[in-house]
Formats: C-alpha cells, structure tokens, sequence
C-alpha cells in the first residue's frame, strides 16, 4: 500500500513507531548476549552469557597474588596472542623486583616477561634478601588521568567500569600516554592509535574471564565481578586481608588490587 | 541602498536562519550519533568493544574433540595449565567449527626449556606451596638419569607425575590405587 499524502496522524504514528524501533534495536545491540559464533565456552563469570546485560550496575575488581606468581610469563604470551600485539608493545608485562640486603632494589622486565625469566639475574654483587614478580596491567581507575587528558573524548570510563579507547576517535595525539601514572598505555605502531590493557573486555561481555587470569597456572590473577557475592574477589575484598593499590597517593582510585605488594612495587 | 525596517529584519532573521541551520549541519556532521549517551564519548564504542571475536577459547573449548588428552590433564597436576599456552591460540586451529590449522607440538629441548619457565629453582621467587621447582642439572642427577634426558622422557607432560606413580605401584614403592 503506497499512501502518497499521508495524514498528519499517520505520520506521526510512523515517526513513534521508527523512534520506538531504533530505540529497541539500539538497546538489543548494546544487551545482547555476544556469542563467540559457534565456539561454545563456558560461563566462568556467572550472570553475563545469555542474559540482558545490564550496563549500569556492573563492578568489577581485579586481584593479583604477588605471593603467589611465578614469573612464568604465561599472561604476557596469552595477551599478546589475544590482540596480535605488535613486538615491542606490552599490554600487560611482568617485572622481577629483586631486593638487597642494602635495601637496593633491582628491577628488570626483559621483553616484558614473554620469554619467562629462565635465568637469575648474575649482575647483582650484594646479597639478595627478597625477590618477587609483579604482574602489571591497566588499573582501571576510576578517576582515570587518561580519560581526563584526552582531547577528542576517544578514551572513556564505561559505565561498568572499564576504561576503554575508542579507535575511531583517537587521534593519536599520545597525551593520555603521557598522562597515565601506570605506563599501561601505547601507540600502536600499525594504526597509530592510543592501545591499552580492556581486561578482555570483549572476554568479559562474553561471560569468559580475562585471558591473562585463564592462563594463570597458579591462580596469582583473579577476575570478578563485585556483584556477586560468591565471586573469589568479592570474598577477599570482603576479607581482612591486606590489599594495596599501585600509587594511592595520585587519587587515581584503582579497581586493580595487589596482594603482598611489598612497599617498594610502584 | 537603504533597506526598509522589514527588509532588513528580514535579512537578520534569515542570516540567524543560516548561522544555526550551519552549526545544526556542523553539528549532525562532526558528531557521532551515539555521542553523550553515558557521557562525553561514543556509546557505540562500548558495544564495538564487546563484539570483539576472542582468539583464546577455555580448556572446555579444546576438550570438546581432545577427549583423551582431557580425561588425563584434569587428573594430574597440570590442570590449571591452560592448553593454548602451550600448543597456540583456538583462533588459529578453529574457524566456524571447522579446523583451518595444526598447532605446534612442542618436542625435545623446546619441553625443557618450557618446563623450566615455571619449575627453575634458580628463580627465587618461587614458593614450595604454589609450585615444586627442580634445580638443573642437579635433578637430572639425583634421578640417576643422563644428563641429556629431557624433561618429558620421565614426566609425562599433561600429567607430570602419572609415569611416576605408576612406576612406583610396579616395583612396590607406592600402594596401588593411590
């Protein structure tokens, strides 16, 4: 049927009817459960796959173990094998913090950590009285200085929590490079846009954990959500154990924790 | 030329007219539509985000066809070993449920070099509770081995102790069934 002058009234029941589908759709493409095509994974944060995700009452918190990694370097090579991350560039990368008896401290992080640490280091003369690995990723800050830098609003808190880049909007200018207190962030070579750590955020909307915690062989990185009271972080920020956050003093209020950061992880 | 006082109103008014039709236009041009939904950035982006197709699956994913090799990594001791560490990402094996490449299997010196990443005692970062290191040579050693052996030529490297213990019910050392 072709109305060629179509009365006020139907018009205007069109034009609700185009709102009201856009708004529909819009709202279906932002909660629909995204399926990894055929690949069947299963659900190891509850109450994401298959269920209208609800944007706006979502936390998340990240735990690393200190006490409890190896230095094995499995995160760095699942990270990079995840995003194709170009040589060179670290999403996320492990540090080796040895710790003299003068209180010295030596800090390396040779390729990131993606060949694992196979040997000790030979160059330290002193006597070594502790030593550690600090896994380092984005602490998605809840007053991130790299979303208040950015010129052209390519880098944005999302409302549950993630602090992410838009590719299309950046510019490439490197200020929130600059700005973040963490050194989580890079220019990708290739497109010559602001990368950083999502915590898998692509992982995350798919119910999956980030790829960095699934790798994990000792547990030393937890993921979870704060709304779920049976989560394993949940529990321990629940608990009385200590937790630390990287540079409290900068107000930057990270969702990464640390467990057993001595006071000299920065 | 004098305008009369409609005239030049008239002009105003269109020139206003045009000034914020443009910036309107500017505006519709220059912004992204879903632009200030939650707040000073692109809400689509977050749904971009999330559509990501991810290139690691989950153990779950590989022993859906790998039956044997799951029925023994998650008896032994490696079973918080992700599969895709060590033989390469889902991505690269599986595309829409159909195989579109071999992954590596990692032979000889690579083994050991591989064991070694976590299990080098030399690295002092390594507790007894979270993982059992070995010192090289030394290990090699003790066990009255050859000092070439890899390390997968006594341990079986998805169950790292199932040779072990088998050998020990054999010869009586351990109690079968244990």
């Amino acid at each position: 049927m072709k109305i060629l002058n179509p009365s006020p009234e139907m018009d205007r029941r069109s034009f609700v009817k185009k709102v009201l589908n856009g708004t529909i759709a819009g709202s279906l493409f932002l909660a629909w459960p995204m399926g990894g095509g055929s690949l069947e994974t299963p659900e190891e944060i509850p109450g994401i796959k298959g269920k209208d995700y609800d944007i706006l009452n979502q936390e998340f918190a990240f735990i690393v173990d200190i006490t409890r990694c190896i230095g094995c370097g499995s995160c760095c090579v699942a990270d990079k094998r995840e995003y194709n991350v170009p040589d060179g560039n670290y999403r996320t990368w492990v540090e080796r913090y040895v710790k003299g008896f003068s209180d010295k401290l030596y800090v390396d992080s040779p390729h990131g950590g993606l060949d694992g640490y196979q040997h000790p280091r030979t160059d330290i003369e002193e006597e070594i009285r502790d030593t550690f690995f600090v896994p380092k990723l984005c602490n998605m800050c809840k007053e991130a200085p790299c979303v208040q830098v950015c010129p052209v609003g390519a880098t944005f808190i999302s409302p549950d929590g993630f602090v992410l880049v838009d590719e299309k909007r950046c510019v490439g200018c490197a200020y929130c490079i600059q700005a973040c207190p963490y050194s989580v962030r890079f220019l990708n070579p290739i497109t010559k846009t602001a990368e950083k750590c999502t915590w898998c955020y692509h992982r995350v909307r798919k119910g999956l954990l980030p790829i960095c915690v699934e790798v994990c062989p000792t547990g030393a990185r937890k993921f979870g959500s704060m709304k779920d009271e049976t989560s394993e972080v949940y529990k321990i920020l629940k608990g009385p154990g200590v937790l630390t956050v990287l540079k409290k003093e900068m107000g930057t209020f990270p969702a990464l924790y640390y467990k057993g950061a001595r006071r000299e992880v920065v | 030329m004098a305008f009369s006082y409609r005239i030049r109103l008239l002009i105003v008014l269109i020139s206003l007219g045009i000034i914020a039709g443009g910036g309107l236009m500017v505006k519709k041009v220059f912004i992204p539509e879903s632009f200030g939904v939650y707040g000073p950035y692109r809400a689509d982006a977050i749904a971009e985000a999330a559509l990501v197709p991810i290139r690691h699956g989950t153990n779950t994913s590989c022993f859906k066809c790998h039956a044997h090799e799951a029925e023994i990594h998650k008896k032994g001791r490696h079973q918080t070993i992700s599969c895709e560490f060590c033989h390469g990402t889902y991505a690269d094996h599986v595309a829409d449920g159909k195989k579109i490449g071999t992954l590596p299997v990692k032979k000889e010196k690579e083994i050991t070099t591989l064991c070694l990443r976590c299990h080098n005692t030399e690295i002092k970062a390594r507790h007894e509770e979270v993982i059992k290191t070995v010192a090289m040579p030394d290990h090699l050693k003790d066990q009255h081995v050859k000092i070439t052996h890899n390390c997968n030529q006594c341990h079986y490297v998805h169950a790292p102790l199932k040779y072990i213990i088998r050998a020990k019910q054999i010869t009586g050392l351990m109690e079968a069934g244990s």
